[in-house]
């Protein structure tokens, strides 16, 4: 490893703005001709339909209102604990009617923590849109698992974090909500990943 | 064992997340500080085919054009390198790009300022990058544009670039400006960063070198993503 003092400084970020479908989900917004596909349209090929499930939700703004001009991506492993390529990532935006997100994929498997103690099943999320100056990264696991156990999470609970914010509530079968608070007292734990 | 783990960020050189003069922040910017956790999913993948593009999908000059017919505007290469913070070069970045014409105006319903749109424009480009981290685009000058905040202001000419690297946690979204433009200054997105070294590393470099070759304009934009290290594992000290 190089010594630290010569490490570059990281680019910094700068807000994603309104007209992020432009180069990011083209085919979202009718400029047809140009990707095949707009990327991360599905997080995995030929999955079994059956054992897919959803989640949706809304991402909220300060004054309780659903945003639908935000992008939101999707990083996880398959139902094994697997993943390779592109396969796992996703990518989406809000319904403009219904201001609802909704996400079809397979129920991440567990996977190894760096120090080996097993994480509970989750995908990581990152948010980034118009009025926010860096992407937010945050993950969702699963109402349901064992999130007792959970090194990351009792982490955030010896520090008073608000855990709810971070487990999607099943509704019914394969279903799941899962809101994003991007202020007020519900506000979503986000992370320095 | 050795694992892999991320530099950490620093925030000295990124952008106020909270930043009242940039409007928009203000009901959308967290307030609570962010946690820092042990990176594990974040540091594998994903990683991006060179199946998935298009001949033309890093020539914004052709990409949209009918009848062969040419954007209006000039033209311009944008080019330069992605490596980490350990200046290794990344090999396979996804490169993704979008712009206003040249006239200042999106091609996008949500964009609200009356300049006229280019039938020959789309303003999306997408690249991965080279054995050696350099990638090219050839497009036009983008517009400056006038849009609402604190009252009408104006945004600079900028490019909008959004980066994969190797793995989710070096994940990068920005904006590329132009040397030379006064508007730079005045920008509040551009002062949501305090650290006016990191506020530079955005703007595009005037390039002659490249634009005496093909008689277009050129400028260079290197982009770091954050470092990768491998390290020999020891007892993880988890926190705050």
């Amino acid at each position: 490893m190089k010594n630290s003092y010569k490490i570059l400084d990281e680019t910094p970020f700068q807000t994603a703005g309104p007209f992020l479908h432009i180069g990011c989900m083209p085919n979202k917004i009718k400029i047809n001709n140009l990707y095949k596909n707009d990327l991360g349209k599905v997080p995995f090929k030929n999955k079994n339909e059956i054992e897919m499930i959803t989640v949706e939700g809304s991402v909220f703004d300060g004054n309780g209102i659903a945003l639908d001009d935000v992008m939101l991506e999707t990083w996880q492993c398959d139902e094994n604990g697997q993943f390779f390529g592109d396969n796992g990532f996703a990518r989406f935006i809000p319904d403009k009617l219904t201001k609802k997100f909704r996400l079809f994929t397979v129920k991440p498997g567990q996977v190894e923590n760096l120090d080996e103690k097993n994480q509970s099943p989750h995908i990581c999320l990152s948010i980034s849109s118009r009025g926010l100056n860096m992407t937010l990264n945050t993950r969702i696991y699963f109402e349901g698992d064992d999130l007792i156990n959970d090194p990351i999470l009792s982490m955030i609970k010896n520090n008073k974090g608000n855990i709810d914010s971070l487990v999607a509530k099943k509704i019914q079968k394969n279903i799941y909500v899962f809101n994003v608070f991007l202020q007020g007292n519900k506000e979503t734990v986000f992370f320095d990943i | 064992m050795n694992v892999k783990s991320l530099v950490k960020r620093n925030y000295k050189k990124q952008p106020e997340i909270d930043f009242p003069d940039y409007k928009s922040s203000i009901f959308r910017a967290p307030k609570n500080k962010k946690i820092s956790i042990p990176s594990n999913l974040e540091i594998f993948g994903p990683i991006f085919n060179k199946k998935i593009l298009g001949k033309l999908d890093n020539d914004l000059t052709s990409n949209f054009s009918k009848n062969k017919m040419s954007p209006l505007g000039h033209k311009i290469i944008v080019h330069g390198t992605v490596s980490d913070q350990f200046s290794n070069p990344i090999k396979g970045a996804l490169i993704e790009i979008w712009q206003a014409n040249a006239a200042g105006k999106y091609l996008h319903q949500d964009d609200k300022n009356p300049a006229p749109i280019d039938p020959n424009f789309s303003g999306c480009g997408r690249s991965l990058t080279s054995s050696d981290g350099s990638y090219k685009f050839l497009t036009i000058q983008p517009g400056p544009y006038p849009y609402p905040n604190r009252g009408i202001e104006w945004r600079p000419m900028h490019i909008h670039f959004s980066i994969f690297g190797e793995c989710f946690g070096q994940r990068l979204i920005t904006q590329m400006y132009f040397e030379g433009d006064p508007l730079i200054n005045l920008c509040p997105m551009v002062n949501s960063i305090a650290d006016e070294k990191a506020k530079k590393s955005l703007v595009g470099k005037l390039d002659t070198s490249q634009s005496n070759i093909q008689n277009i304009l050129a400028y260079k934009f290197d982009i770091v993503l954050r470092g990768v290290k491998q390290t020999y594992f020891e007892n993880r000290q988890e926190g705050l």
